[in-house]
């Protein structure tokens, strides 16, 4: 009878620990903290396009580029149309992103969209991430969290670092077109924290006839204390790269022969870029509570040399133009999470979050007339303070077992200071915006959740837009555009794992701007579209075999039109429509793992009538890797294994070739590689 | 040996369960029974935690998800535990505990340990620390069992290592 006397033990212990209150910490732990733990999503995500990639699944992509990473969120396109170490081009739920606009994306609470840059609003280059150290990425789709800001209308992807690794580790891959890499990286514990080290050298030529001859080194150095909901990190990054740039090419040089799918216009295009970062992160978490904050300095420094339209706006010296970029960004940024109600029974809760964001940009940046990347005129240059402050407020109420809902609002405030070489072009600018969202979760069954989320966001303009009155190449007159431009977006979502093994979410959305605002970086101009409207739908279904196998398909289609009675036609140049991924992913069948995951980037209108489209773009990777010993691998990465000749990114618009009289409207297009293999040994300790 | 050891482990972890759900308030705790087999002429030890909790503590030391029943993801928990949880002899020096596997579900994560050829009395003292740091309130309760004697050791933060001599006896149950 030994074991009964276990009981007496246990329910006099137990005793001790009962308040008689509502199971207080469930909520906000795993809301503000334990989210993710869960392979199944029902009760833990606000809309159905939210989720988490862990590190598992991130470590089963196969990525040619690091910003690829992001592909884990379903319906995102990453691609490149320049060269390796230039920011991806995005495209998620209708837009063109560009270089991320209305993408906004951070990695270990550090924003990585940089806001009046030189090149591009938003610009995103995530060239610094180590993919071995990233623990997982969140996602949300939608303006629907108050706690987003700048760039999060059409979704965002926060990337965490980890504070230590299960297991040193030490790699090196080679691969075609004299691709090499080497990672090294660890956490040994050091005065009661862990010390994260990771270093890695990376150079790839790709296949252009003009090598990419793209280098880099990265590094990041982090000591931490303690957990991660109770506890503290300072770290230290640092990058490097430089390349030369193989920029899209006008489709009638290839037809004619002129040139060839992988040759350069102008070989003196490419750049140079680094980045610096010391970051600190604190968090302290009880039964009752939850706060966090957040410190960074960002150094960004950035030259890049293109040429887009060849000899067109100069016959004798060419149009490459130089986008020189070096700011410092600031900032804190806190939250704090509390029970605000509770009641005796425990079925009703509340939980308020109250949080703050400060951002502050120094910036220096340029527009120059380039030969061979030697100045031959200053088209503008400018030194740009901008300064941002948010502040929110987000309650979130379980009002029974099967209703939840997240009311928020955020006040955003910005200050525009621009000190241009054009007295006409400079000045100070103010705006402000106040957003709401709603999200309401129901579940009238076990297995299926319901949501239905509303919400306002935003994305900044360039700050010299905002104060600009004259167009810097032309000299005539433009109007100033407004720093803050509205989004309003709603979505009814489902999940549900009715069926056994298998997760499928659906969800219908519909988002409008104030204005499609884009900034011509090219061209030096801030130009105020028209408003516009999406609408989407998107699907997304995994299904795990068993243990080691799982199947996934997702699948989105948007609709997007410009709605200010453009007599060109209401297309947005660029904006994608259908996209799919269709995976398998093979993982702890005996020694070998692997993946095989089929891409389709469908077809975009490339001008506003739509008489001109791009073609799709299908890609099929894959992997393969076999565990040689407990603490040794080696893995097979495989791209485009169909080989297919496909555009990676296409534009329409005018070029002139150095033969040609007159300027000629065209597809412009970045293939995709050829069929590339790399090969990857990886030792642990 | 696993039968009889799943029998306590299964009632420890309803035990858990039970009051987690009547409760409320959910509050940490861990028991380890530690008793002396005579056929094997072992000390067995069983582990019971919540499942939660466990889950949460990783997450937290990782910043990713685990998968308690994934063996590469046990090994990284078995370190943890094999740090932090030790029988001590009589010179103070830790005894070598084997580990004979751990099982986990939704509810509870249970682990197996043995210390061979050893009877009760060679343990002088215990070390027990797991999620003590993590988990303030933490309370775990060591059950040691001799013959059916069954003396108890209570640790916390504050507690984390005790000799054996100060367990308390509890009552007979009926």
């Amino acid at each position: 009878m030994k074991t009964f006397r276990v009981t007496p033990i246990a329910a006099a212990l137990a005793s001790l620990f009962f308040h008689g209150a509502a199971s207080a910490d469930e909520f906000v732990l795993q809301r503000v903290l334990v989210e993710g733990a869960r392979i199944n999503k029902i009760g833990m995500t606000d809309s159905a396009s939210s989720g988490t990639a862990n590190a598992k699944d991130l470590e089963n992509r196969t990525v040619y580029r690091p910003g690829e990473l992001l592909e884990a969120m379903p319906g995102l396109i990453a691609s490149q149309h320049s060269g390796e170490g230039k920011a991806n081009q995005f495209y998620l739920r209708g837009f063109n992103l560009d270089h991320g606009t209305d993408l906004s994306t951070s990695v270990d609470g550090m924003p990585v969209n940089q806001r009046s840059h030189a090149h591009g609003q938003g610009w995103t280059d995530l060239n610094f991430l180590i993919p071995e150290l990233v623990s997982r990425l969140d996602y949300r789709k939608g303006p629907y969290s108050s706690t987003d800001g700048d760039f999060a209308s059409a979704g965002k992807a926060s990337l965490a670092y980890a504070n230590r690794l299960v297991a040193p580790i030490a790699s090196v891959t080679l691969g075609q077109d004299d691709y090499a890499r080497t990672v090294l990286a660890g956490s040994p514990e050091l005065a009661g924290g862990n010390l994260l080290y990771a270093l890695e050298l990376l150079k790839n030529d790709g296949p252009w006839t003009r090598p990419d001859g793209y280098r880099k080194v990265n590094a990041v150095l982090r000591y931490s204390h303690g957990y991660s909901n109770n506890g503290w990190t300072v770290t230290g990054m640092h990058y490097q790269g430089h390349w030369n740039s193989t920029d899209q090419i006008p489709l009638r040089g290839v037809e004619s022969g002129q040139l060839g799918r992988y040759d350069a216009f102008d070989l003196s295009d490419g750049g140079e870029a680094k980045r610096s970062s010391i970051s600190g992160n604190w968090r302290r978490t009880t039964d009752e509570s939850a706060t966090a904050l957040n410190a960074y300095v960002i150094r960004n420094q950035l030259d890049l040399y293109s040429n887009f339209t060849y000899f067109l706006n100069d016959p004798v010296n060419g149009d490459q133009f130089a986008q020189p970029d070096r700011r410092v960004t600031t900032g804190v940024d806190g939250s704090h999470t509390w029970h605000a109600y509770k009641s005796a029974d425990g079925k009703l809760m509340s939980d308020l979050t109250a949080g703050f964001q400060l951002q502050n940009d120094n910036i220096f940046n340029g527009l120059y007339d380039t030969r061979a990347r030697q100045r031959i005129a200053t088209t503008r240059e400018d030194h740009i303070v901008e300064t941002s402050g948010a502040v929110y407020l987000e309650s979130a109420t379980m009002w029974s077992d099967s209703l939840r809902t997240v009311v928020g609002a955020r006040a955003n405030r910005y200050r525009f200071d621009v000190a241009g070489d054009r007295l006409e072009n400079s000045g100070r600018a103010y705006d402000t915006l106040v957003t709401p969202t709603l999200s309401i979760a129901w579940a009238p069954f076990k297995h299926t959740e319901l949501y239905l989320n509303y919400g306002h966001g935003f994305h900044s303009n360039d700050a010299r837009g905002t104060v600009a009155t004259l167009d810097p190449k032309s000299l005539d007159p433009v109007d100033a555009t407004p720093g803050l431009v509205r989004s309003r977006g709603m979505e009814l979502g489902l999940r549900t794992v009715a069926i056994p093994k298998m997760e499928t979410t659906v969800s219908l959305y519909r988002l409008d701007f104030a204005s499609e605002l884009t900034y011509i970086g090219d061209a030096g101009n801030t130009e105020a579209g028209d408003p516009s409207r999406r609408y989407g739908v998107e699907l997304s279904n995994i299904y795990r075999v068993n243990k080691w196998l799982a199947l996934n398909v997702d699948a989105a289609y948007a609709r997007a039109r410009s709605r200010g009675g453009n007599p060109d036609g209401d297309r947005i140049p660029g904006a994608v429509e259908g996209v799919a991924q269709a995976g398998l992913t093979v993982d702890g069948f005996g020694p070998w793992s692997g993946a095989l995951r089929l891409r389709y980037f469908g077809p975009r209108p490339l001008i506003e009538d739509d008489s001109v489209r791009s073609h799709a773009s299908t890609t099929l990777n894959g992997r393969i890797g076999y565990r040689i010993a407990k603490d040794m691998r080696i893995e097979l990465e495989g791209f485009n294994l169909t080989n297919r000749r496909d555009s990676a990114i296409d534009y329409y618009y005018e070029s002139r070739l150095a033969n040609e009289a007159q300027g000629v409207e065209d597809i412009h297009f970045h293939p995709i590689e050829p069929r590339t293999f790399r090969l990857t040994f990886v030792k642990n300790w | 040996m696993m039968v009889r050891l799943n029998l306590k482990a299964l009632l420890a972890c309803a035990l858990l369960c039970v009051s987690a759900a009547a409760g409320a308030h959910r509050f940490h705790m861990g028991i380890t029974e530690v008793a002396y087999n005579a056929r094997t002429k072992s000390t067995e030890i069983v582990h019971t935690y919540m499942a939660h909790d466990v889950e949460a503590l990783m997450l937290n030391m990782y910043q990713r998800q685990f998968d308690l029943t994934d063996p590469d993801d046990q090994l990284v928990f078995r370190k943890y535990v094999e740090e932090r949880f030790a029988l001590k002899g009589a010179d103070g020096k830790r005894l070598p505990l084997r580990w004979v596997g751990m099982t986990a579900d939704s509810q509870s994560v249970t682990i197996y340990q043995e210390l061979e050829n050893a009877p009760l009395s060679k343990t002088v003292g215990i070390r027990h620390a797991i999620l003590t740091d993590f988990l303030p309130d933490q309370v775990n309760t060591v059950n040691l069992n001799e013959a059916g004697k069954i003396r108890s050791l209570t640790f916390t933060l504050n507690a984390a290592e005790q000799p054996t001599a100060r367990a308390i006896q509890q009552q007979r149950a009926q």
